[in-house]
C-alpha cells in the first residue's frame, strides 16, 4: 500500500506493524495535529486514496510543512480514521497529519479552508499528543444517514425489520482474493431505523461497528436490504472513538 | 431550443451508484472556474472525446481553459465522453452531456470546441454530439446549434470527419481561437451559412463546405472563390503563457501532475514522425520562465509532481542548468520531476539521474528499428554499438527496468531487421543480468507503423496483415525467457487507425455507419469493436484494401495536400529518396534543411526558434 496512507476495510486491516514502530521512533518528535472536517456531494465520490491525496495536496497549498516518511518514495503522514466509501459524504470526519513544526491550529484551519477544493470543509483543527493511539485503533463504530429516493418506505420498513430479526447475513467479500468467500454483516450493524427525511427521500439511519477486521458499510447494509439499485444520498454523521 | 438550465444535481447524483468511478462526472476540481453564464457574451465547451482519465491529462485543453476563461466576456467549460456504463445510464435517464462545470447541456452552449487529437476518436465525436443532442452533420444544423470546431493533430487530415465539423482549426489554435471568436461574436446573429462564410476571413481555419473532394483520394478543392486553395497551419512566434492555475483532479487520472511545455517542434527529423514535423519549428522555452511557472503552478496546485513536456527534452539547449535550478529551488518540497522522450545518449542517463534522487524505476529508450541500415532509413541516428553502451550505462547507474520501443512494418524492413530486434534485445537483456543481476528486465514494445500525413513516409502503404503478423509471432517465439517482455499491437486496430489516419472524405459516410453499428472508443482493446466497422466497410462499398496497400505515386495528389503544415511537400518527397538510399539527414539545429518552415513564415523568426539564424532557409547543404 502507498506509504504512510492507512487504510482499513471492512476484512482487511493493512496496517503494518513494524514500519508503524519505526515510524513512530523516528517521527516521535513531530507535532500531531488532528482535522475534523466534512465532504458532501462532488467529494462524496472519491476514493480514500484520493481523498489522502486532495488532503495532500491542500495541505501544501497551505504550505504547511508536512511530515514526510524515508525512503526512495517518500509520502506525507497521514492518517484517517477509517476510509469513507465511493459515493458517501461525511459531516464529521477525522484526520490525523503529523508536521515538522509546530503550527497554531488556528492558523492551520484559516490556511486550509482558503486552498481546500469546493465541497470540502474544515470544522476543527486540534493538537493531539504524539503518542497517542493511530486514530483507527480507537475508533469503534460510525454513524451513517442514508436517503433514497424511488423507493415505498412500506417496502423499506419491512426489509429493515426483516434485517435486524435475521441472525446471519453473509455477504460476498469485497476484493478480488476474498472470491467465493462470504462474511456474515449482521453482527456488524449495531442499530438500523428509519428516520424522517425532506420528501421525495426515504431516511434510514444506521450505527455500525468500525473495529479493524469488523466494520460494517452502508452499501453493504443496503445490498442486504434488497435496495441496492435505489439512487441515494449517503453521510457518515458521525464516528465514534473509544474513551 | 435546448434548455440552457442546468440539470439538477439530484438527476446527475441518481445514477452515480450505478457507474465505475462516479467521480468522474461531477466535476468539483480544485481550480475549476465557475462564471457567471448570464453576463458573459460568449459561451464555449471545450470537449475531449474520451473518458475523463484521459481528457484530464490533455495539455492543449488546460492551455485553451486558461487562455479562454481570462477573457472577461468568454465562459468556457469542460465536458468528457462519459465511459459505456455512464453512457447507457444517461441515454437511458434521458439526460443529456453535460458541463463539468454549470451542469449545463453541452448543446446551449454557443461553440463546442472538440479535440481531434488522434483519429482513434473519430467514432467517439459522434458519440459526443450524440450524446449532446446535437446533429451529427453540419448540414443539419443550424444557427440554433453550437458551432463545432475541431482542433489538434488530427485536423492535419481532417477529411474522414469533415462532414460533422463547421471548422478546423488548422495549426496552433492558440494564435487562431481568439480570432475565431471575435469574428463569430460579430456574425452570431446571421444563418450559418453566413457566419461560416465571415470566417473565410479568418487565416488558419478550414470550413469544409466550402470546399470538395475530387476523385478517390483525389484532392480536395474549393467551391468557393472566397476559400483558399491551401490553408498554412498558424503559428506562434513564441510559445503561449503556462496556464497557472492547472487543474487538480478529484480522481485518479491517466497523467495526475503539473505540466510545463518547455520545448514545442522537434530538429531530428525522424521520418514517421507527424508529431515533429507539424509541429516545426522548434521553440524553446527560457529556463528561467520555466522556474518561475513552476514555483507559481505549485503555490497554485500543490501537486508533488511536474512533467516537462517536448518531443526530446534533452534537446532542450539550457536542459542540464535547467533541471539543476529546479531541483535547488524545491529542494526539500518533495517535488518530483519527470522528463519525458529522451534520446538514447549518455546525456540522458545523466539527466534521468539527477532527477531520480535514488530512486530507479524503469527507464525507456525508442530505438524504433532493430538495425543500423533500418534506423538509416527512419533517420534515428543511432547506432546499435552506441545504444548497448548506453544500455550499460543505464543498468550500472542502477535501473533494473529498460523499455525498447520498436515499429514493426517500416518501409523497405525485411526479416532480417526483426532478426536484429531479437539480438538487440537478447544482448540488452545480457548486459542486464551481468550487471544488475537476476531481478533485471528489458520489456520490448512493438508497435505498427502507420504511414502518416504530413510526414516523409507518407507515399507508403500499410504494410500487410500476413508480414506484420507473421513477423509478430517471430518475435513471440523468440523474446521469451526470464527477464523479457514483449507487447505489441493487434493488427485489426493498426488497419483502424492507418484507415483513419490516411482517408478520404468518402470515410464520412463510414464513419458514421460504423458508429451506427457501435463502433466506439476505438482506441481502447477492451471497447473496440471491429465487427462493427467490418459490417460498416461492408454496407458503404468502402474498398480499405485499396485504400491502404498501395503506395501513393509521388506525383498525385493527396487529400490532405490543402493543409499545409509549413514543411513543403517537395522537402518530405527528397527526404523520401534520402530514405530509400539509406542517407541520413541530420539535425537541422546545427544546418538548416529548407524544409519549408523559414520561408513559409517569413519575419516570424525570434531569438527562441532553433532554425539557425533569421532567412537561413536557403542554408541548405541538401
Ligand atoms: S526551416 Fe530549417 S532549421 Fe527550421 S525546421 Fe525547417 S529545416 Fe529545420
Amino acid at each position: 500500500m502507498n506509504g504512510e496512507l492507512q487504510i482499513t476495510d471492512c476484512e482487511c486491516s493493512i496496517q503494518n506493524p513494524k514500519s508503524e514502530i519505526q515510524n513512530l521512533k523516528s517521527e516521535i518528535q513531530n507535532p500531531r495535529y488532528r482535522l475534523t472536517f466534512a465532504t458532501q456531494r462532488t467529494l462524496a465520490y472519491v476514493s480514500v486514496l484520493e481523498l489522502g491525496k486532495i488532503w495532500e495536496r491542500s495541505l501544501r497549498r497551505a504550505r504547511l510543512p508536512l511530515k514526510y516518511s524515508q525512503g526512495y518514495n517518500p509520502r506525507p503522514r497521514l492518517h484517517f480514521a477509517a476510509p469513507l466509501p465511493v459515493g458517501c459524504g461525511s459531516e464529521a470526519d477525522l484526520l490525523d497529519v503529523w508536521l515538522e513544526a509546530p503550527v497554531d491550529p488556528q492558523r492551520m484551519r484559516t490556511a486550509l479552508t482558503d486552498v481546500v477544493p469546493p465541497d470540502l470543509s474544515v470544522i476543527d483543527v486540534r493538537a493531539v499528543p504524539e503518542d497517542e493511539a493511530a486514530l483507527s485503533e480507537q475508533l469503534v463504530a460510525a454513524e451513517y444517514r442514508v436517503w433514497l429516493r424511488d423507493v415505498d418506505p412500506q417496502i423499506v420498513q419491512s426489509a429493515v425489520t426483516d434485517f435486524l430479526h435475521s441472525d446471519t447475513l453473509a455477504l460476498a467479500k469485497r476484493g478480488r482474493k476474498y472470491r467465493g468467500k462470504t462474511y456474515n454483516l449482521r453482527p456488524l450493524v449495531e442499530e438500523l431505523r428509519l428516520e424522517d427525511a425532506p420528501a421525495p427521500w426515504t431516511g434510514l439511519w444506521m450505527r455500525v461497528y468500525a473495529r479493524p477486521g469488523a466494520t460494517g458499510r452502508p452499501d453493504e447494509v443496503l445490498k442486504a436490504l434488497d435496495l441496492n439499485d435505489a439512487p441515494r444520498r449517503c453521510t457518515r454523521t458521525r464516528l465514534i472513538l473509544a474513551v | 431550443m435546448t434548455t440552457i438550465q442546468p440539470i439538477p444535481w439530484e438527476a446527475i447524483e441518481a445514477l452515480l451508484h450505478r457507474v465505475q468511478k462516479p467521480g468522474r462526472y461531477v466535476g468539483g476540481e480544485y481550480n475549476a472556474i465557475h462564471k457567471p453564464w448570464e453576463t458573459t457574451a460568449l459561451h464555449m465547451c471545450l470537449a475531449f472525446p474520451d473518458i475523463y482519465d484521459l481528457g484530464m491529462s490533455n495539455f492543449a485543453l488546460a492551455i485553451f481553459y486558461e487562455l479562454l476563461n481570462a477573457r472577461p466576456e468568454v465562459l468556457a467549460e469542460r465536458a468528457y465522453l462519459p465511459a459505456p456504463d455512464m453512457i447507457a445510464q444517461m441515454r437511458q435517464a434521458s439526460l443529456p452531456l453535460y458541463t463539468l462545470e454549470s451542469y449545463r447541456p453541452v448543446a446551449a452552449f454557443d461553440i463546442l470546441a472538440i479535440s481531434t487529437a488522434y483519429e482513434q476518436l473519430y467514432t467517439n465525436i459522434l458519440e459526443l454530439l450524440d450524446l449532446a443532442g446535437i446533429p451529427l452533420r453540419a448540414a443539419d444544423r443550424d444557427a440554433t446549434h453550437p458551432l463545432i470546431i475541431g482542433g489538434g493533430h488530427g485536423t492535419f487530415n481532417p477529411e474522414p470527419v469533415a462532414d460533422f465539423f463547421d471548422v478546423f482549426v488548422i495549426g496552433e489554435a492558440e494564435a487562431v481561437l481568439l480570432e475565431l471568436i471575435d469574428t463569430w461574436q460579430a456574425h452570431r446573429h446571421l444563418p450559418r451559412e453566413d457566419q461560416l462564410r465571415a470566417l473565410l476571413d479568418v487565416p488558419g481555419l478550414y470550413i469544409p463546405r466550402f470546399y470538395q473532394a475530387t476523385g478517390e483520394f483525389g484532392a480536395v478543392v474549393p467551391t468557393d472563390p472566397a476559400a483558399p486553395a491551401r490553408i498554412l497551419k498558424r503559428l506562434l512566434p513564441t510559445l503561449p503563457p503556462t496556464p497557472i492555475r492547472q487543474l487538480v483532479p478529484n480522481v485518479e487520472v491517466t497523467h495526475n501532475r503539473a505540466v510545463v511545455e518547455i520545448q514545442r517542434g522537434c530538429t531530428r527529423g525522424c521520418r514517421f514522425c507527424q508529431a515533429g514535423s507539424i509541429t516545426r519549428p522548434v521553440r524553446e522555452r527560457p529556463a528561467a520562465e520555466i522556474v518561475e511557472s513552476v514555483a507559481a503552478i505549485l503555490d497554485a496546485t500543490g501537486y508533488e509532481e511536474v512533467a516537462l513536456l517536448s518531443l526530446s527534452s534533452a534537446d532542450h539547449s539550457e536542459i542540464k542548468p535547467l533541471l539543476e535550478a529546479l531541483l535547488e529551488r524545491f529542494a526539500g518540497r518533495h517535488l518530483s520531476i519527470s522528463l519525458p522522450s529522451l534520446r538514447i545518449e549518455s546525456f540522458s542517463v545523466d539527466l534521468a539521474d539527477m532527477l531520480s534522487q535514488g530512486r530507479r524505476s524503469g527507464f525507456t529508450f525508442a530505438p524504433e528499428a532493430g538495425s543500423d541500415a533500418l534506423r538509416r532509413r527512419i533517420n534515428k541516428d543511432i547506432a546499435t554499438a552506441d545504444l548497448l553502451a548506453v544500455a550499460e550505462e543505464v543498468f550500472r547507474r542502477g535501473w533494473r527496468t529498460l523499455k525498447l520501443y520498436f515499429m514493426l512494418g517500416l518501409p523497405g524492413e525485411t526479416d532480417e531487421d526483426i532478426e536484429a530486434i531479437i539480438d538487440l534485445a537478447h544482448r540488452v537483456r545480457r548486459l542486464g543480468l551481468d550487471i544488475g543481476g537476476r531481478k533485471t528486465e528489458v520489456h520490448v514494445s512493438v508497435s505498427t507503423f502507420v504511414p502518416k500525413p504530413h510526414t516523409t513516409f507518407q507515399w507508403a502503404a500499410l504494410a500487410d496483415r500476413y508480414t506484420v503478423e507473421r513477423r509478430q509471432s517471430l518475435l513471440r517465439e523468440r523474446l521469451r525467457g526470464r527477464g523479457l517482455r514483449l507487447s505489441w499491437n493487434q493488427y485489426g486496430s493498426t488497419r483502424l487507425e492507418a484507415l483513419l489516419a490516411r482517408g478520404d472524405r468518402r470515410l464520412n459516410a463510414v464513419v458514421e455507419a460504423a458508429w451506427r453499428n457501435g463502433a466506439r472508443f476505438d482506441a481502447w482493446d477492451e471497447w473496440r469493436n471491429l465487427e462493427a466497422w467490418e459490417r460498416a466497410f461492408a454496407e458503404t462499398g468502402f474498398d480499405v484494401d485499396a485504400a491502404l496497400y498501395r503506395p501513393r505515386a509521388t506525383d498525385e495528389p493527396l487529400p490532405w495536400d490543402h493543409l499545409h503544415s509549413g514543411v513543403e511537400k517537395r522537402f518530405f518527397l527528397r527526404d523520401y529518396r534520402r530514405s530509400q538510399a539509406g542517407e541520413l539527414l541530420g539535425d537541422c539545429r546545427e544546418s538548416c534543411h529548407a524544409c519549408g518552415i523559414l520561408v513559409n513564415y517569413p519575419g516570424m523568426w525570434t531569438a527562441e526558434w532553433e532554425c539557425p539564424e533569421q532567412g537561413g532557409g536557403v542554408k541548405s547543404k541538401a
